[in-house]
């Protein structure tokens, strides 16, 4: 237990909207060990940006979490009061967000807002902390920006989008000590700086030792530098594996479909994707959610959840088709 | 992530089925909040009474040429609600009658400026940066820098003081906040792609104004006229406090107060209760303003 | 009027074609104007019925270039003609006959279609427009029809595209495009906002739609694995000039300017296989320069591992390295 950061546990949360209630999460188990690189992937709608802002606890008002826990550290965080969260929250968990424009203030310089997230990390923490400009130069410099003294007088309307993520980048890690969430960090930039981003992240959170979120709908991306998988669909992780294992021989048909709808450099056309849509959170299916759309879908599937299966080495699927080696079932 | 609630395939088809839907969940976003709610149920009472004074008015006949001194500043009563004034109208049925006249007022100064005020804004937000900008913005704002007591006054100076000028005074200097109100929206909606979509492929302005620009507007508009409905009447009685607008002895709020304030403290009521009347409305009004805001905005995916 | 097509059947020509956005930089003593050179002189030909491919990365021109082709730009200077006719000049000063011939789709499906209006008055705009609507034809019919082109149930056009999904709103965003019976499309980043498990049925309908209609595409992206799966012909386009363009085989199997090479090896890939078909990697060292302050001699001589002493002097011009492959490199 003492090597396990982050434990989410059945995690239900819902929405009051219009017309009833959206039930997005539906039982989320997640965790991240310390110092392990974890992707979090899945499309548009599955609930993966949901799952985080639980975690940091920034629900919206009509959210409501009627089952579930989440344990940082051995603490449940759910249930503790907002000074408590604070504190916990300065004490080392940062997030990159996907779009750097918004998340920088346009009319502060960067070096502002570097001494403010300084000052405000440490200041929770109990620690004072005397030369703020050389934390911020040390953070600009270890995400290899170039010029940093400069760059303190910046404002974020002059440095390109690449660099701005860059300073973001600087920012989590300056104040990071047991976990980055990046979410998205790379969909706005071009594939070069991408490369380039994506490889300062995987570098930085191995030197200081602290583990990583890494948030994306981009299974390349997932597959660079995490050292597991999750995958999510419609509320639910239904599959989770070591990196190299999920991408060699995925389980659940939709990481099949998933991977399979994406182009390849050999060229040879394109599938024709998944059949149908995300379900309607309001009215989900009681089994799989997955269900409606699966092409090997037989009858435990639409009845409840599957549960989650050990297919071997770690690699967990939540399906049906694996219970009892039914796995023949795929090519009857 | 979109959901599509309880519209069916088939309720979809029927025209009936379609409007009940946006009408019941335009009345969920509405009725959220309850102080919105309390605002629509002040503004209907208002307008009931407004359109059927006559009939619900105690006392319908105090609101014209009436006079009963025997019964002059008496207090609240079980016959007199509200008190009597200094000639001995009851003041309950005038204040209903005044009712009347502030809706009036309102709906020719917003019938007048919402059309104009838009019209301009558009044109000039979607031209903005050319000459057609400038010139009306700049006439705008030659418009917005007249005080509407200012100009009513001296339109009374010249003319004599009417109900019918004073609406003159108050939508002449109103206009221009629409068009301002339009022009902020038409410029920065003329920038989306959907507006784009529509001129490459050669539609007209006129419909490119009326059809693409002016839908996204109106959320903002009809929000700014009921919330303007509270405002205007504000205006009306502050006029008619210092005489112009409607003449005695037909009522006004404003001049109920006037008449009042040489009475107080003794006789409170005079002047206090066609003051409450005009906080019941303006604050009604803004309640609803505030609930047709949550009710127009878009929708959330 | 007849198709004028030239002798190698090309329906869109562009030779230098410029395109330069001035920036005033006034002070209050000294008056400066700098030009962003978007667009610095492009040459190529897009032949009848073939998918044209432009890639490249942000700030590379290739939006650019594809709005002027539909008139949202006025060029700066160079010659744009569609069939024959010169074209070098904004929408509304163009004929009705040309809107209705070339339309485009945009990358955003949210905010390409207006969320206060229904599907059934997008998609009758344009044949009111173009007063495609003879008497006694019904209207409700024709949106119908275009509807089950791009493969969506006819009760939808009584929705507003908020209610839609992404991929389905892009389809209506397809189907507004072919309302007008064009006979050229130009596709910007079509997918790019949409899922991958979306995006393989909109490219195969495109394709099919291709084919049914004999439509010419100028398709772009930045997306190079899917570049690889729908283009004939791909022109690669770095800081407002082409740096390579070729057949689609020739450009992914010998990749010849440096540029095309960094970024084929910075694809984040699936498959081993597909690892073996990459370039070996190629890291970008150095900046994007910004296209205000192009750098002398070849513009990418900041990033380019390959450069030598002339880089820095002159600009390389587009020569014709092997049968229809050209590339713009002075160490080729």
């Amino acid at each position: 237990m003492s090597e396990t950061l982050l434990d989410i546990k059945n995690l239900h949360v819902w929405f009051k909207v219009y017309g009833g209630v959206l039930k997005v999460l539906n039982g989320v188990n997640f965790n991240v060990k310390f110092g392990e690189k974890v992707g979090l992937v899945g499309e548009a709608g599955c609930g993966k940006t949901t799952t985080m802002k639980a975690l940091l606890r920034v629900l919206p008002n009509l959210a409501l979490i009627p089952e579930g826990d989440i344990f940082v550290r051995g603490k449940n965080i759910l249930k503790l009061n907002s000074r408590e969260l604070a504190d916990l929250r300065g004490r080392g968990l940062s997030m990159i967000f996907q779009d750097p424009t918004s998340a920088l203030n346009p009319v502060f310089t960067i070096g502002q807002q570097l001494y403010d997230i300084i000052k405000y990390s440490a200041g929770s923490s109990g620690q004072k902390v005397a030369n703020k400009k050389n934390v911020a130069l040390s953070a600009l410099h270890e995400a290899r920006l170039p010029d940093p003294e400069r760059m303190l007088d910046s404002y974020p309307i002059q440095l390109s989008g690449g660099m701005r993520q860059r300073v973001c980048i600087a920012s989590a890690i300056a104040t990071a000590r047991d976990l980055l969430i990046a979410d998205e960090p790379t969909t706005n930039l071009d594939v070069t700086i991408q490369d380039q981003v994506l490889r300062l992240i995987g570098d930085l959170v191995e030197k200081k030792g602290a583990s990583l979120i890494l948030i994306t709908h981009s299974l390349g991306l997932a597959r660079e530098i995490t050292e597991r998988v999750y995958v999510m669909y419609a509320g639910n992780m239904i599959e989770m594996a070591a990196t190299s294992l999920l991408f060699k021989k995925p389980f659940h048909p939709y990481t099949q479909g998933l991977l399979a709808s994406v182009p390849r450099l050999s060229g040879g056309g394109f599938a024709e994707g998944i059949p149908g849509r995300i379900p309607d959170y309001r009215n989900p299916p009681p089994g799989c959610r997955f269900e409606p759309r699966c092409q090997y879908a037989f009858e435990p599937c639409s009845k409840a959840m599957p549960p989650y299966i050990d297919v071997g080495d770690g690699h967990q699927v939540a399906c049906y088709l694996y219970q009892n080696g039914q796995e023949d079932r795929k090519n009857a | 992530m979109t959901t599509e609630g309880m519209l069916t395939s088939s309720s979809l088809k029927n025209p009936w089925g379609r409007t009940l839907y946006s009408l019941k969940r335009t009345w969920y976003k509405f009725s959220r909040n309850w102080l919105s709610v309390l605002g629509l149920v002040i503004v209907v009472t208002i307008v009931f009474l407004a359109v059927f004074a006559p009939y619900v008015a105690p006392y319908p006949q105090h609101a014209g040429k009436f006079v009963d001194f025997k019964g002059k500043n008496q207090p609240p009563s079980w016959q007199h609600l509200m008190g009597t004034d200094t000639i001995g109208r009851d003041i309950l049925s005038r204040i209903i009658f005044a009712f009347r006249n502030a809706l009036l007022m309102a709906i020719v100064v917003l019938a007048v400026s919402v059309p104009l005020g838009t019209l301009t804004g558009l044109t000039a937000g979607y031209y903005s940066g050319t000459w057609t900008d400038t010139v009306i913005m700049r006439v705008t704002d030659v418009f917005i820098s007249i005080p509407p007591i200012i100009l009513a006054l001296s339109i009374a100076a010249v003319l004599k003081p009417t109900l019918m000028n004073s609406m003159i005074a108050v939508t002449v200097s109103w206009w221009p906040w629409y068009t301002r109100m339009t022009y902020s929206l038409a410029s920065s909606i003329k920038n989306e792609y959907y507006v784009q979509a529509a001129e490459l492929t050669g539609a007209s302005k006129i419909y490119i104004l009326f059809h693409e620009i002016l839908p996204n507007c109106s959320s903002s508009l009809f929000t700014k006229m009921a919330l303007d409905v509270g405002w205007v009447t504000l205006v009306g009685a502050a006029l008619s406090f210092v005489g112009l607008g409607e003449q005695p002895p037909k009522p006004a709020l404003g001049t109920m107060i006037a008449e009042g304030v040489e009475r107080m403290p003794a006789q409170w009521w005079i002047a206090l209760f066609p003051a409450l009347a005009i906080m019941f409305v303006v604050l009604g009004f803004n309640l609803f303003g505030d609930g047709i805001r949550d009710a127009l905005s878009p929708e959330e995916a | 009027m007849p198709d004028v097509m030239d002798i190698n059947n090309n329906i869109l020509v562009a030779e230098n074609l410029v395109k330069h956005f001035p920036i005033n930089q006034s002070g209050i003593f000294k008056k400066k104007w700098i030009a962003v050179k978007a667009v610095d002189g492009i040459n190529f030909s897009v032949k009848q019925g073939e998918c044209f491919g432009l890639v490249g990365e942000s700030g590379s021109g290739k939006s650019t270039t594809a709005y002027m082709t539909v008139g949202m730009y006025a060029p700066t200077s160079g010659s744009l003609v569609f069939k024959g006719e010169d074209i070098a000049r904004p929408a509304v000063k163009r004929p009705m006959h040309l809107k209705k011939d070339i339309q485009i789709v945009f990358q955003d499906p949210g905010s390409s279609l207006n969320p206060m209006r229904n599907i059934q008055n997008i998609l009758e705009m344009p044949l009111r427009v173009h007063n495609m609507i003879k008497k006694g034809d019904s209207i409700e019919k024709k949106v119908i029809d275009l509807l089950d082109r791009v493969e969506l149930p006819s009760h939808y056009r009584f929705k507003s595209p908020i209610t839609l999904g992404g991929g389905e709103r892009q389809m209506v965003a397809i189907a507004r495009a072919l309302a007008t019976k064009p006979s050229f499309m130009v596709l910007d980043e079509p997918t790019s906002a949409l899922d991958v498990s979306v995006q393989g049925k909109i490219i195969n309908r495109l394709i099919r739609l291709q084919k049914e209609f004999g439509l010419t595409y100028l398709f772009i992206t930045h997306d190079l694995s899917l570049m690889r799966n729908v283009a004939t012909r791909i022109a690669i386009m770095y800081l407002g000039k082409i740096a390579e363009f070729a057949s689609a085989n020739e450009f992914f199997q010998k990749p010849l300017h440096p540029y095309t090479q960094m970024l084929l090896s910075s694809i984040p890939i699936l498959f081993e296989e597909e690892a073996k078909l990459k370039p070996n990697k190629i890291h970008s060292v150095g900046e994007i320069p910004s296209p205000v302050d192009v750098p002398p001699g070849c513009s990418f001589n900041t990033r380019c591992p390959f450069k030598t002493d002339i880089c820095f002097v002159e600009d390389p011009v587009m020569r014709e390295i092997e049968p229809e492959h050209y590339a713009r490199c002075h160490n080729i």
